[in-house]
């Protein structure tokens, strides 16, 4: 499991037992030293951390300099940190995309809309919390949204000249899961107002279709309370950012000497040549699948640290989304530790609503039916619903078609899961050997040649990846 | 055994295998604050439902009524 630690209790961040067995850190604990954590308090302080984490950020992302006049606000505001958020979340969804947008009045329209329509669906659900949908609002917001897509799919638009409703709905399943979180976030007995709310809908220190972090109730419990504790979060923002950018050179540097120097292909090319019936050498299709794995372990390592780097210099200790996923012992670990927002939205919308409604007499039926509705069903939905240009231009059912493989994929990773978290293991025996490189490797393997399935590029369908599986072990 | 005493032997030994080693207080919050993720959850979920038959299925879930060990003993106790 993943043992991250939050600086509200403990200004670690990595495991105690780690602390001992490795002295020497690449990047030191920084938030640590006590005459950095008082300099970062005073204004001088903080604006040589803003201006340093601003450099660093400049070399990920455009938007560099809004960014850091946004953590100036919410750093020398605190006290108006909640609306301060919403602001700079409204700043960074109507203001900065104009740039590099065909139609921008129409896409500020787009998104003032949906956001609207959110707010709507956030405000029903506190004002009518005993109703039907005030009961069960994440579970009726997606069944809903499942219909909505059948439906739009079924309705030629374009005979009625409606293709805002495309539009409006493909910016809206952008936002479906930050509205899910706020939905299930106001279950709590005293809803609080709108302010962190509206900022949550896709923040501002980056969003993706998974919300880092999830929910606003959590980015309530982890915000800093005072200028220490937002000095001590800053400093790991800091740190992060370094981490990420440590990780981005060696990325480079990777792909530099497997694709430059040893001519290793890009994966996409070695599948698409197996397509064609014309496979690459099997040792040739090995690494091109390794590096492609560790290519996208890295990737989302940079990318998920540089979000989660600007949510602590916004002041809330969040938890990294990947820590540490290669040293998994486990097949469940590695989905932990891997994408672990992911694996947490997972849990809570499909997971548990599966899991509470079943009997408790047969216990390990019911965590193995919970796994796959998550696993399998909820990571395939997730994946789907946000296709909607492809369902659009191809249709439902060829779009459903397309995702063969992913469905397959999501259907072993379940079966896995479910192995992995009901069998009886015995304890990992000791030793560096037999005890941690073994079980890691394996869990490594296993998700390696699981790759090949989660590709979703829609080009290919299933056979082809199964082919190119087979070509690996020598099999046609 | 008390009831608090056993659910905090329960957590304590959850935060022991995630190499947790902090202290925690009655009203510490476990799972908003992030000690506890949603795999830890489902461990407490089936521990409460064993050990003491709370129906979680019937009373309804709800993630900040497990927050803090005050809590947990509130919702075993009602």
């Amino acid at each position: 499991m993943s043992v991250q630690t939050s600086v509200l209790t403990d200004v670690s961040d990595v495991p105690v037992r780690l602390t001992r067995e490795l002295p020497f850190r690449l990047i030191p604990r920084i938030e640590t030293y006590p005459r950095l954590v008082s300099f970062c308090q005073t204004i001088p302080g903080q604006v040589v951390l803003l201006t340093v984490f601003g450099l660093i950020y400049a070399r990920f992302n455009p938007n560099g300099i809004p960014l850091i006049l946004c953590l100036a606000m919410l750093t020398w505001m605190p006290h108006k940190r909640h609306q301060l958020v919403t602001v700079s979340t409204l700043i960074f969804a109507l203001l900065l995309p104009w740039n590099g947008i065909a139609h921008p009045l129409r896409y500020a329209g787009s998104i003032v809309a949906i956001l609207a329509f959110c707010v709507t669906l956030i405000w029903s659900r506190t004002k009518w919390p005993q109703s039907w949908y005030g009961r069960n609002p994440a579970t009726i917001l997606i069944a809903g949204f499942s219909l909505w897509i059948s439906a739009i799919s079924l309705i030629p638009w374009h005979v009625f000249r409606m293709h805002m409703v495309w539009d409006l709905s493909i910016v809206f399943v952008g936002y479906i899961w930050y509205v899910a979180y706020i939905l299930i976030d106001r279950n709590a007995e005293s809803p609080r107002g709108m302010g962190l709310e509206t900022g949550f809908l896709q923040p501002f220190w980056g969003a993706m279709y998974t919300p880092f972090p999830n929910g606003t109730a959590y980015l309530r419990q982890i915000e800093a309370k005072n200028p220490e504790q937002l000095a001590i979060i800053q400093l790991k923002g800091l740190k992060l950012l370094a981490w990420s950018t440590l990780i981005l050179i060696f990325s480079n540097l990777f792909d530099l000497f497997c694709h430059g120097y040893l001519r290793i292909p890009d994966f996409a090319l070695a599948l698409s040549m197996s397509a064609q019936r014309t496979p690459l050498p099997w040792f040739v299709e090995w690494a091109s699948l390794i590096v492609y794995f560790f290519e996208k372990v890295m990737g989302g390592a940079v990318l998920s640290h540089c979000i989660i780097a600007c949510c602590r210099m916004a002041g809330f200790d969040a938890l990294r989304n990947m820590y540490r996923p290669l040293s998994s012992t486990t097949v469940a670990d590695f989905f932990n530790r891997y994408f672990f927002y992911y694996k947490e939205l997972l849990v809570t919308f499909f997971f548990f609503p599966v899991f509470l409604k079943q009997s408790s007499r047969h216990p390990r039926l019911r965590m193995a039916v919970a796994i796959f509705a998550a696993a399998c069903l909820g990571n395939s939905f997730f994946h789907f619903s946000r296709e909607l240009v492809l369902i659009h231009n191809a249709g439902l059912w060829a779009a459903i078609r397309s995702f063969q493989a992913f469905f397959f994929y999501t259907a072993v990773l379940a079966v896995a899961l479910i192995v992995s978290r009901l069998r009886r293991r015995k304890p990992l025996p000791t030793g560096f050997f037999r005890g941690t490189l073994c079980p890691a490797f394996s869990v490594c393997f296993f998700y390696c040649l699981l790759t090949v399935f989660a590709v979703v590029d829609h080009r290919f369908p299933l056979s082809v990846d199964l082919r190119f599986l087979g070509h690996l072990f020598f099999i046609g | 055994m008390e009831s608090k005493q056993m659910i905090r032997d329960f957590l304590e030994n959850l935060f022991v295998q995630k190499k947790d080693t902090r202290p925690f207080a009655d009203d510490t919050s476990l799972i908003l604050g992030g000690r506890l993720d949603s795999i830890d959850t489902v461990e407490l979920l089936l521990f409460l439902e064993t050990t003491f038959g709370v129906r979680f299925a019937s009373n309804g879930f709800q993630r900040e009524k497990l927050d803090t060990l005050n809590a947990i003993v509130a919702i075993i106790n009602a």
